[in-house]
């Protein structure tokens, strides 16, 4: 079986369970909304100060949420005992990482195009020309985010404390990554063109790919014993 | 042998000391409390090389599952923590009387910072994982991750900090001091190397008596 | 400006401190194996 088909059939299973249960889309959805008012009650009423915070309210709402969404990725597997299962598949357990940092990706999409339009709509964004640029800079942060997430999410998953080690471990890692997206957005949103951050989208570009190849290269170590 | 290098560090932490303190002469701008940099900088390049052996260490634990690779980074990690919270200490004690605050968000503070909390991560890691196995391989690839954040870091602090916005107040590198000031600064680069030498040998003697003791 | 003596031996005297602190832990710890190798040692 090729690798990329069992990549794949690790999507397709996640997405199913999803689909029938739909236990964390739901949830996110719902506490993307509440940190809508958290983040409104947090800053005031102010709109010059809200504005000026905007872009880094934004990579907050994407954080706790793919904080929480992803910390799940493998708990779905040891509460089903298949674990086990993953870890006695013959061939490259890489594949298996793959499929879920996809599976991830999609989730973290989804929930950000959300958060977007209740961005737009509650704090009043014009975000029809900028719209392009954002999902260019939203693309190469969250991929980042999610390789590193979903590699920790397995190391976390066996560990007792795992709620608690998993940001502990991922935010620190994810700070150059948060620096690079707050700051690209900040500009995007003004209207700026992306070639004004170049530096900041090919340092994102850079961790995409270091973090991606370190998950897929490290991920047998991980599902091992 | 150990205690060889431990006297030898002695020796060379004392000379450096007399080069901070009655070498080196008072700076022009800052005055005597830029002798904290004799401390703070060495500090840092012993993180820096912690963290270094603690990537090699890791890579070669999972390339050949030697114990004694394990040992090392794990070693090394700690000895790393501990010299980049002086790093840290030793930096805002000097930014307060010259900047007149004890926490600034400047380039090299704010990298450390983020250095430090990785690595701390990384022995809390260790220390909730009981498998001894599982624990050893899962420290390595947070070992190795945090190592290739390392450059990421530094580029993103950095710019988040100069562009747009004068650099910090930070000392540049010795290219552009007076010998005399890198002369200093070079035995307690020595002598502070020699001493994470001996902390990490030491530490590394104790894990493996630690394991053998509960084998 | 002032030459902040203070400030310069609070900084060595912390480094001073920590380091010492952390060298007598590992001589401490090194210690206690010793002593428990031994009393198991006279057991066997």
């Amino acid at each position: 079986m090729t690798f990329a088909r069992r990549a794949f059939i690790v999507v397709w299973k996640d997405l199913l369970v999803e689909r029938r249960s739909k236990e964390t889309f739901n949830a996110l959805f719902f506490f993307a909304l509440l940190l809508l008012f958290v983040f409104q009650f947090a800053v005031g009423p102010d709109r010059e100060r809200l504005a000026g915070t905007l872009p880094g309210l934004l990579w907050l709402g994407f954080i706790l949420t793919g904080l929480l969404g992803l910390g799940r990725t493998f708990v779905v597997e040891r509460e089903n005992d298949c674990w086990e299962a993953l870890r006695l598949a013959p061939g490259d357990k890489s594949a298996i990482y793959v499929g879920k940092l996809a599976g991830n990706l999609l989730l973290m999409f989804v929930v950000e195009a959300i958060l977007v339009v209740l961005f737009g709509i509650f704090f009043n964004l014009d975000l029809a020309g900028v719209l392009p640029a954002l999902v260019v800079v939203i693309a190469l942060g969250t991929v980042a985010f999610a390789a590193v997430g979903t590699l920790f999410a397995a190391m976390t998953s066996q560990v007792r404390a795992r709620e608690l080690l998993f940001p502990v471990l991922l935010l620190p890692v994810q700070a150059p990554v948060l620096l690079a997206t707050v700051k690209a957005t900040e500009a995007v949103l003004l209207g700026e063109p992306l070639g004004s951050v170049a530096h900041w989208l090919k340092l994102l570009g850079a961790a995409d790919v270091i973090f991606v190849a370190v998950g897929v290269l490290t991920f047998d170590f991980v599902l091992e014993g | 042998m150990v205690r060889i290098v431990g006297g030898v560090t002695l020796v060379a932490l004392a000379a450096g000391l007399v080069m901070a303190f009655g070498v080196a002469p008072r700076e022009v701008t800052q005055g005597n409390v830029q002798r904290i940099m004799y401390v703070h900088v060495p500090s840092v390049w012993v993180a820096y090389l912690a963290f270094a052996v603690v990537l090699v260490a890791s890579i070669v634990y999972l390339a050949r599952r030697v114990d004694g690779a394990d040992r090392l980074a794990h070693a090394s990690a700690e000895v790393g923590v501990l010299f980049t919270g002086l790093t840290i200490a030793t930096g805002s004690i000097w930014g307060k009387p010259t900047w007149g605050t004890w926490w600034t968000w400047d380039a090299r503070l704010t990298s450390v910072s983020i250095l430090f909390v990785m690595y701390l991560g990384y022995l809390l890691l260790r220390g909730m994982i009981e498998d001894p196995d599982q624990g050893a391989r899962y420290a390595a690839v947070l070992g190795i991750v945090a190592a290739f954040n390392i450059p990421l870091v530094h580029f993103s602090v950095y710019w988040w900090r100069t562009l747009h916005q004068p650099p910090s107040l930070m000392k540049p590198g010795p290219g552009t001091m007076p010998g005399v000031i890198v002369a200093a600064l070079m035995v307690n680069f020595v002598a502070f190397s020699l001493l994470y030498v001996y902390f990490v040998a030491k530490r590394v003697n104790l894990l493996r008596r630690e394991a053998e003791a509960a084998a | 400006m002032p030459d902040s003596w203070g400030f310069v031996l609070a900084a060595y005297g912390l480094a001073a401190v920590v380091l010492i602190a952390y060298w007598r832990r590992l001589v401490r710890r090194e210690r206690a194996l010793g002593a428990e190798h031994r009393s198991t040692v006279r057991r066997a």
